[in-house]
Order: C-alpha cells, then structure tokens, then sequence
C-alpha cells in the first residue's frame, strides 16, 4: 500500500490526480487544502468529501500521517515550501507545472529532494501519450532523419475564470507564457533529450480580456525557442480558445525533419458532430488518458526504487525557457539562457 | 475589356499560371524568356513567343514580369520606362530600397505597378479579411499561418538567397503581406531558418523558416513556412483568435475533391492549383486589368509589395543576426488599409 498525499486543491488538476488515485488499487489516499478559502464549495474538505477523498485539515496533519509520496498542486509560487516540506519527511514528489516561479526556488526544491534522498517528478503529461512516444521513438530509430524545427500551439481558455490565481503574477509567475509554454517546451526536452535550450524570443499581449477589465497578466503570445544543436520551435501558448467551446482547448505539434513531417495532436477529438441541446459543436474527447500514464510513471518510479522522468531537473529546464521569455518580453530581444556546460553555442 | 497588349516576361512555374488568365481575359500576349522555354509555353496557350526583352515591352501596354526575384527591378524599370503598366511576381525586390524604387519610378512615370500577392485572392484570405474587416472576430490577439510544400527544386534559383531571398523572403513574404493586410504595419520582426538554406539544393532538401510579427496594435503574427520533403503536399493554414472567437483554415481538410490509392504517386506538385473555383491568379490578373484599363485601385498596391518586401528584409537580418529587427514609419509608405487598432 502506498500512501499518497494530494496538497492543496489550488490547482485545477487536483480534483483530477484524485479521482484518479482514489480509483487506484493499492493506493491510500488522503488530501490537504488548509489554505483554501473557507466558503469556496470547488476547494478544501467540501471538495474531498463530494471527490470522496479522505481530508486532514492542516498541513501538520497531513504530514504526520507520512505518506509515501505527495502530489503538489499548490499555486506554482507555493509550491516550494510544500515540496520542501515533503522532502523533510522522506516523501517522493510529483509537482505540478510549472516547478516554480524562480530558478531559485526550483534549484531549493530540487536541492532538497536530492539531499533527502526522494524523488522530484514534474507533472508533465503530454509526453506519456502514446502518439508522443511512437513520435519519440521515431525519431530515436533515425527514421525521421534529423529534427529541423517544431511548431506547435497549446491554447486553452483561461484558467483564471475559475481560478482568479492563474492571473496574479505574484502567485502563478506570469499568465499564458508562463503556463502553457511549457508543454511543448517538455515535449522537445524529450525529443532533445534533455538539451538545455540555448535562446528564447517572446512576445505577448493582454488583448483576450475575457470580457473583463484589461487582465493582470498576458493572455496571448507566442514564443520562439532555439537549441544549441540548431533546432527551432516555435510556440503558441495563448489563452486564446474560447470558454464557450465544448473543450478546453487542446495540444498539437508539428515536427519537421530531414525526411518527414510528423503532425501529433495530444488530444483528438474521439467524435465530432452537433449538440442541438446546447447549440455547439459536439466533442467526445479521444486519445489516452495522460494524466494516468504520467501517475502510472509516478508510482511505478517509487516502487521500483528509480528515477522517475521528466524529473526535478527537467521542470527547471522548461522553467528557465518561461523566465527568459518574461525577460524577453522587458527587453524586446531574444534573451540567451546560460549554457549548462560553460561553452559558448553558435 | 478593350484587347490588352501584354508581354509576359519568364516561363517558368508561375508564367504558366499567368498566361492562360491573359488568355482568357482575351489579351494579345507575347512571351519572352532568356531560357528559351518560352516558345513551347506560348505555343500551348496560342500566344506569341518573340526573340528579346526589347522585342516583348516594346508596344506592350502592360508588362508581366515572371522571372526570378533578382532580375525584378531591371525588367520592371524597362517596363515603365517604356510607359507600360506593370504586373510584377511577389516579392517585388529583393530588398525595400529596390522596391521603393521601382514604385517610384512606376509613380513618375504615370504607369500603375502591382505585386503579385497573390494569396490576397485565394478565397479562403479574402474572406478572412472580410471577417477581420468586419469586426467578426473582434479585437485580434493572436494569429498563425503555415506555409508548408515541397522544396521547389525544380528551379535552381529558389534555393539562392542572393537570387530569390530564400524561404523568408520568397516563400514566407506571402504570410507576411496577409498578416500586414490584416493587423495593419509591423513594427517588430523576428525570425529564424534552418535546414539547408543554400543553393544548390538536391532533391530532398527540407528548409523551414519562423518569424514572430509585431503589429502597430499589438497583434501578434508567427508565420511559419516548410519547404519540405519531395513528397509533401502543398497545403496552407491559418488560425486567428480575438475577443471575438477563432477561425481556421486548413486548404487540405475540406477539398472539393480527394483522389486517393492511385499508384505510382510522383513528387507533389510546387505551386498551388487552387481548387475547383474560379483560379485565384485569374481574380487576381482580372482585377489589375480592370485597374490597368481605367478601373478601380485593386486590393494590393506597390507599397503594399514594397512593405512585405521591408517586414521580409527584417525577417532576413533578424535571421542573419539573431535580434529582434525593429521597423520604423516609412517615409513613402503609406498606411495600410489593415484594420489597425
């Protein structure tokens, strides 16, 4: 039996990780949200008991039950001082995405897992898709040719509709830069494995205000990445897909290579079609279910005593690619990130 | 419309588009080619082929230059020197100052010049305008268009920078004048190209090209453009997002008809035939021989071509440097009729 902790419901994927674990042979489950606003019915105990969940009511308790392993899903500038916590305690960590909000703290909550002897997974799960792997493996077995450039758009509706905290610069590091960027960017540290990329341009705008005063943060831009080997992807991670759609929004990205071009789409519609009780369209979503390939990887790291991936190391990765673009946006020029080995790339 | 004098200059991909349009809009058309394929070509669309450049502008009331992107201004400023009016293949020049020259001398001289932009006629573009034009999409936040067909191999110029521009200039430029005529003048440019960038290109040779615009509204514009494997499609995309809602296009997802399983499928065809509708390079000649015969300004004009070639010259030295290429307010530019902000 492996005991599992869900911290804090800040996040939209808590409910998700839940239902998820509590449907989990072999696992026991237990949740915290001791910062969640007492009257807000979509947080704290009121959404353990609806999910089910068992619920302890502060983060002392939760952390004397000493889980095995705990999943943050904190706002992305809290994660630190809870996966710092769960490192003191000897629990495994899967965090959400972003790692954190500053290199240093990534570097704290990294630091802290390998002193204690725990592992630090990133919540990644687009690279678990199978689609992704038979594009991975493509790509490994050389009979793609050589990887040129990328080009791929994760747009959603914006979160901060239901969550107003994906919109405070303070608590989610940014706005759609700082939240969808990284999907793809994780998706080419794979494909890379794990080249630290070189250079980032940015550019953003606040124009999709949602129907609300000009927002706090950007809602719409798109990114250009470079990696020392040459390779460009190029991004857009706006907030761009309309919250009256039947679908949150979606994933997609296309690679070009010496002798093809790959098209993968994370989430494919499973149907199409017309609602006529709602008036939109219809979509049956399709594709696996990554949130449970990524728990799969999780877990099975932890009974198997190994490293799980992406890791601590990569989410610091994809983080540094979401600060330089934040700088890039300050300065209005591409912004080099340092090379990890201390050479100078072309 | 009164019989039109045309001389077609070029014989290459795109003279094969253009001249069976003259042709219908019953013009006279004489062709010339310094590569001597423009016989056979006039042959099969009854024109006249003649011996020189002199021989083809002299009389002609209008000038069609089809020819590679660096003997544009040349053949262009014959032309108007000779009082034609003058079609002139995208990009107008390879760089702002030549086509700011070409348009002035067009102006002076009293002739009309217009680039061949020729995506502004394709009618999924048109009605995007229309819709972003209208306001059905609000105000615009973010837009992507793709570019993607085979490397054009078939015509060794292409693959030159110093000829064609490479694929930001000669390829992506197409996106780029869109996105201008949408979201109104950019004013920050950045762009990289991979791949085999450099002539000669054998078969097989993939290329591709990004470029992130700025617009004077703040609508951002990431173009991208693949010049692909010998057996890619040629397909377009777009995808726009405002306060308003999106809308896509995908030029393969919805064709009027798909031919499948027939055996011994060859490299994918380079240019664009368009689809079972009227060709867009028939719109497009139509209504600049309406312009050239005392009609209405058509939807694109030589400045128009002059700016795409400027936002390309910035997405080239962007490339070329690794910085963010920053356009100022153009002196002979005038304002586009984009919707700005």
């Amino acid at each position: 039996m492996v005991r599992v902790a869900v911290l804090s419901f800040a996040h939209v994927h808590a409910a998700t990780y839940i239902e998820l674990l509590r449907d989990r042979d072999g696992i026991e489950l237990v949740t915290a949200d001791p910062d969640a606003p007492p009257d807000d019915p979509t947080r704290g105990r009121r959404l353990a008991e609806r999910l089910g969940a068992a619920y302890a009511g502060t983060w002392d308790e939760v952390f004397a039950l000493r889980p095995d392993a705990v999943v943050v899903t904190s706002e992305n500038a809290r994660h630190r001082h809870l996966v710092e916590r769960a490192a003191a305690t000897g629990a495994h960590v899967l965090c959400e995405k972003p790692l954190a909000t500053t290199e240093a703290d990534a570097r704290a909550m990294i630091d802290a897992c390998e002193r204690a002897g725990v592992s630090l997974m990133t919540a990644y799960p687009v690279r678990f898709s199978p689609a992704f792997t038979a594009l991975r493996s493509a790509f490994a077995d050389g009979l793609l040719g050589a990887l040129i450039s990328v080009h791929g758009a994760n747009n959603g509706s914006n979160p901060a509709r239901s969550r107003p905290w994906f919109a405070d610069p303070e608590l989610a590091g940014g706005g759609a830069l700082a939240d969808h960027t990284v999907h793809i960017a994780d998706l080419m540290d794979a494909l890379l494995d794990g080249e630290q990329a070189a250079e980032v341009y940015a550019q953003a705008n606040s124009i999709l205000d949602d129907g609300g005063p000009v927002p706090d943060v950007d809602t719409a831009g798109l990114v250009t990445i470079r990696y020392p080997s040459g390779v460009v992807a190029a991004v857009d991670c706006s907030w761009s897909h309309p919250p009256d759609h039947p679908t949150w929004g979606g994933l997609a990205m296309t690679c070009v290579s010496e002798k093809a071009i790959v098209e993968f789409d994370a989430f494919p519609p499973l149907l199409g079609g017309f609602d006529s009780t709602t008036g939109r369209d219809r979509w049956e979503a399709g594709g696996a279910d990554l949130d449970a390939a990524m728990l799969d990887e999780f877990l099975d790291s932890i009974r198997s005593g190994r490293r799980p991936s992406p890791d601590g190391e990569a989410g610091l990765r994809t983080l540094r690619i979401v600060l330089a673009a934040y700088e890039s946006l300050r300065t209005g020029q591409p912004v080099a990130l340092p090379d990890p080995l201390g050479v100078t790339s072309g | 419309m009164a019989e039109l004098e045309v001389a077609l200059i070029g014989a290459g991909g795109i003279a094969r588009t253009h001249l069976p349009a003259w042709v219908a809009l019953g013009a006279r058309v004489r062709l010339y080619a310094p590569d001597g394929r423009a016989p056979a070509l006039a042959q099969e669309f009854g024109a006249t082929s003649v011996g020189s450049l002199p021989e083809a502008i002299a009389g002609a009331q209008v000038v069609d230059v089809c020819t590679p992107t660096d003997t544009h201004r040349e053949i262009t400023l014959s032309a108007v020197a000779a009082g034609a009016h003058v079609l002139c293949e995208k990009p107008l020049a390879l760089n702002a100052a030549e086509a700011g020259e070409m348009a002035d001398a067009a102006e002076e001289a009293g002739v009309k010049l217009y680039p061949g932009h020729v995506v502004r006629f394709f009618p999924a573009y048109a009605r995007l305008r229309a819709l972003v034009a209208g306001g059905g999409l609000g105000r615009v936040a973010v837009a992507r268009f793709t570019r993607t067909g085979r490397y054009p191999t078939w015509s060794g110029w292409f693959a030159d920078p110093a000829r064609s521009g490479g694929i930001l200039t000669d390829q992506m430029i197409h996106d780029m004048d869109i996105a201008r005529w949408l979201f109104g003048d950019v004013v920050r440019v950045h762009a990289r190209q991979q791949g085999h960038l450099t002539a000669p290109a054998p078969e097989g040779a993939v290329a591709t090209g990004t470029a992130v615009l700025t617009h004077v509204g703040g609508t951002l514009t990431q173009i991208v453009g693949v010049w692909g494997p010998p057996a890619t499609p040629f397909r377009t995309t777009f995808h726009v997002s405002g306060t308003g809602g999106t809308v896509q296009h995908d030029s393969q997802a919805h064709v009027d008809l798909r031919i499948t399983g027939t055996s011994g499928d060859g490299p994918a065809e380079g240019i664009p035939a368009g689809d079972f509708g009227r060709s867009p390079y028939l719109t497009q000649i139509q209504e600049f021989a309406e312009a050239f015969t005392g009609g209405p300004e058509p939807r694109v004009s030589a400045r128009d071509g002059e700016a795409a070639v400027r936002i390309a010259e910035a997405a080239a030295e962007s490339a070329r440097t690794g910085r963010a290429v920053e356009i100022s307010a153009h002196p002979t530019a005038v304002a586009t009729e984009g919707i700005g902000w």
